[in-house]
C-alpha cells in the first residue's frame, strides 16, 4: 500500500529530490531547535558533572569523579550525610503525596463519573482550573494559610502538634501538602477517563455474587481503572520529584528536595559540578522511575502495555 | 440504606476537596482587599494596594515582559511546531519513531534541570561570542523548546483524524505543496492552531523555573518579581497581583468553557 502511494507520488509528486527537500524543510526546523537548546545544554551540563571545581565555582578540567564524591557526602570535613539525606527524603516525599494524591483522588474520579453527562465538563474544570494559576501564587497561598499567625496554625497549636509560635511551614509537613495541592488534577482527569469508560455490568456482577466492597474494587474496578491509575502515577510522581518551587518556598532549608540541592549549587553555594552531578543523579531517577512504573503497569495489567 | 450513605459520603468528599482545592487561592484574594498588613485577621475593605501597584513601574515591566515572552515564544512554537507535527504525520510511514524521543524529552525532563542546563550554556556562549545575553532573548529561545512538544502533538494528533483520501485529493488536483498548506491544510488546522498557540501562552505564563533561571537582570517577569518579593518579605501587594492573575486564569477559563457549549450547542451531533 505504502509503496503504491509512494509511486503515484514520485509519478505526480515533486520527485525523490523535492521530497527529501520537504521532509528536512518539515521537520528538521522543530527538532533542530529542540536539539540545539535542549538536547546540547543538557549533554553539557551533564559534562560538567565531571569536571574539577574551579576557584570560582565553575568547572574546569581535569576530568575527575570528584563531584560524585562530594554527592555521597564526602567533603573536606570528612563524611557527612546531608546530600544522602536530600536524596532519600525526595524518594519518600514523592511517594507519600502520590499515595496521598491517588487515595484524594479515586473517590472523586468515581463521583464525577456518577453524575449527569452534561455536568461533568464542568466539574473536571472546577478541579483542574486553580492548577492553572501559577504555581508560585499557590504555594503562596498555602504559606498565607500555615503562617504562624494563622488561624490554622493556632488551631495545630492548640491540638499540641506544633509548639504555638511556629507555624505549620517551613515543615516536610507542608512541602507534602504542597505536592499533593499541586499534582492532584493529573490524578483526577486520567482516573476519571478510565471511570467513564467502566462496564458498570463487571462491577454488579461482583455485587450479584456477594463479594466484598473490598473485593468488588480489587477483582472488578481496580483493573479497569489501571490505564487511569498507572498514567496519573506518572504524571504525579515524575513531575514531583524534581520539584523546585514547593520546597523551596514551604519547606526551607530542612525539607530540601534534590531540585534545591540543585538549584543551591548554582546558586549560593557556586559548585557547578556538584549541582551538575545531582543533575545527572535527577535524569537518572527520572527515567529509572519512567522504566519502573512501566514495568509494573505491564505486570498488573497481564502484559499489555499501559503506560506510555 | 448503605447505597445512600456511600452517596452521601462521596458528595461531601467532593466538597471537602474543592474547599482545599480552593482555600489557597480564596486567602489570597482576600487580604489583597485588607486595609492593613496583618495576615491574621481581616481588618476591612480598601483597594489600596491595587492603586500601589499601578504605581511601581517594576511590577508595570513585569507584566508587559510576561505578556511579551508568552505572544513572541507563542507566535514562533505554533508555526514551527505546526510544521513539526505536519512532518511527523506526513513522513509516519518512514521509520522516524526515535524522532519522538526528542519530543518526549522536554515533557519529562525536570524544570529544574531543563532550567539550568539552558542556563549554563547560554551563559557559556555568551563568553566565547558576547551573544545570548541572558534577558528577554534567551527566555523566550526556552520557552519555545518546551512548547514545540505540545504543539507538534496537538497538530498531529489533529491530522491523524483527518481523511486520508483528501491528502490525496489535493495531489490529484495537482496542487503544490504552498497551495495544499494555503488552501487545505492551514484552513482545515484552523482550530488545532488556535489551540496551540493558547497552550503554548498558558504554559508560557505558567512557567517560572526554567523563566527563573533563563532570565536576565532587566527581563523580570511576574511569577518571577511575585518569588522575589516572597523571599525578601512578604508584601501585600503580592496579594493584589496574584488575584489579578488569578483573575484572568478564572476568566479564560469560563470563555473557553462558554465556547464549548456554544459549540456544542449549535452542532449536537458532534459529541
Amino acid at each position: 500500500m505504502s509503496s503504491l502511494l509512494a509511486k503515484r507520488k514520485s509519478a505526480s509528486g515533486p520527485g525523490h529530490w523535492g521530497q527529501t527537500t520537504h521532509l528536512l524543510g518539515t521537520i528538521a526546523p522543530g527538532i533542530l531547535w529542540i536539539v540545539f537548546f535542549l538536547v546540547l545544554p543538557s549533554f553539557y551540563l551533564m559534562s560538567i558533572a565531571f569536571m574539577s571545581n574551579g576557584p570560582y565555582g565553575l568547572p574546569e578540567l581535569p576530568l575527575t569523579l570528584q563531584s560524585f564524591r562530594e554527592l555521597a557526602g564526602f567533603g573536606f570535613l570528612g563524611w557527612s550525610p546531608g546530600n544522602l539525606y536530600t536524596l532519600a527524603r525526595s524518594v519518600w516525599q514523592t511517594l507519600i503525596a502520590t499515595v496521598l494524591v491517588i487515595l484524594i483522588a479515586y473517590p472523586l474520579a468515581y463521583y464525577i463519573s456518577t453524575q449527569p453527562a452534561s455536568r461533568r465538563p464542568l466539574m473536571l474544570l472546577i478541579v483542574v482550573v486553580p492548577s492553572w494559576t501559577n504555581q508560585v501564587i499557590r504555594a503562596f497561598g498555602w504559606m498565607n494559610i500555615m503562617s504562624p499567625d494563622a488561624p490554622l496554625s493556632d488551631l495545630a497549636a492548640s491540638a499540641g502538634l506544633i509548639s504555638s509560635e511556629m507555624g505549620l511551614f517551613p515543615s516536610n509537613f507542608a512541602v507534602v501538602l504542597g505536592l499533593v495541592y499541586n499534582f492532584l488534577p493529573f490524578m483526577v482527569l486520567p482516573l476519571y477517563a478510565s471511570f467513564e469508560r467502566l462496564d458498570g455490568e463487571i462491577v454488579q456482577a461482583a455485587h450479584d455474587l456477594y463479594a466484598r466492597p473490598i473485593n468488588v474494587f480489587r477483582h472488578s474496578i481496580l483493573p479497569q481503572t489501571l490505564p487511569g491509575l498507572m498514567a496519573g502515577t506518572v504524571l504525579v510522581s515524575i513531575p514531583a520529584f524534581g520539584m523546585y518551587v514547593i520546597p523551596e518556598l514551604l519547606g526551607g532549608g530542612k525539607s530540601m528536595m534534590v531540585g534545591n540541592l540543585v538549584a543551591s549549587q548554582f546558586a549560593e553555594a557556586s559548585n557547578w559540578p556538584l549541582g551538575a552531578a545531582a543533575a545527572l543523579i535527577m535524569i537518572l531517577a527520572t527515567l529509572g522511575g519512567l522504566m519502573v512504573l512501566r514495568r509494573l503497569g505491564q505486570r498488573l495489567g497481564g502484559g499489555k502495555e499501559v503506560v506510555l | 440504606m448503605k447505597r445512600a450513605n456511600f452517596r452521601r459520603g462521596l458528595r461531601a468528599w467532593w466538597y471537602i476537596v474543592l474547599f482545599f482545592l480552593y482555600a489557597p487561592l480564596a486567602i489570597v484574594v482576600l487580604f489583597s482587599f485588607n486595609s492593613t498588613r496583618t495576615y491574621s485577621t481581616f481588618q476591612g475593605f480598601s483597594l489600596e494596594w491595587y492603586f500601589k501597584l499601578f504605581a511601581n513601574e517594576t511590577i508595570v515591566s513585569a507584566i508587559y515582559n510576561s505578556l511579551t515572552l508568552a505572544i513572541v515564544s507563542s507566535i514562533l512554537a505554533t508555526v514551527l511546531g505546526a510544521v513539526l507535527g505536519y512532518g511527523m504525520f506526513r513522513y509516519r510511514h518512514l521509520k522516524l519513531g526515535w524522532l519522538i524521543w526528542f519530543i518526549y524529552l522536554p515533557l519529562v525532563m525536570p524544570d529544574i534541570v531543563y532550567g539550568i542546563s539552558q542556563m549554563t550554556f547560554f551563559v557559556q556562549i555568551h563568553e566565547a561570542t558576547g551573544l545570548l545575553k541572558p534577558g528577554l532573548l534567551t527566555m523566550i529561545i526556552a520557552h519555545i523548546s518546551f512548547q514545540i512538544p505540545f504543539v507538534a502533538l496537538l497538530v498531529y494528533s489533529r491530522l491523524l483524524q483527518l481523511d486520508p483520501l483528501l491528502f490525496e485529493a489535493t495531489q490529484d488536483l495537482y496542487a503544490t505543496p504552498w497551495q495544499r498548506a494555503w488552501y487545505f491544510i492551514i484552513p482545515t488546522l484552523q482550530a488545532a492552531l488556535i489551540s496551540a498557540f493558547f497552550l503554548s501562552f498558558t504554559l508560557s505564563i505558567d512557567d517560572f523555573v526554567i523563566s527563573f533561571f533563563t532570565a536576565g537582570p532587566e527581563s523580570t517577569t511576574l511569577p518571577i518579581f511575585i518569588w522575589s518579593a516572597i523571599k525578601k518579605g512578604i508584601t501585600p501587594e503580592i496579594n493584589a497581583i496574584s488575584t489579578l492573575m488569578i483573575g484572568a486564569v478564572f476568566t479564560a477559563a469560563a470563555i473557553s468553557y462558554a465556547i464549548q457549549r456554544a459549540r456544542l450547542a449549535s452542532n449536537p451531533s458532534r459529541k
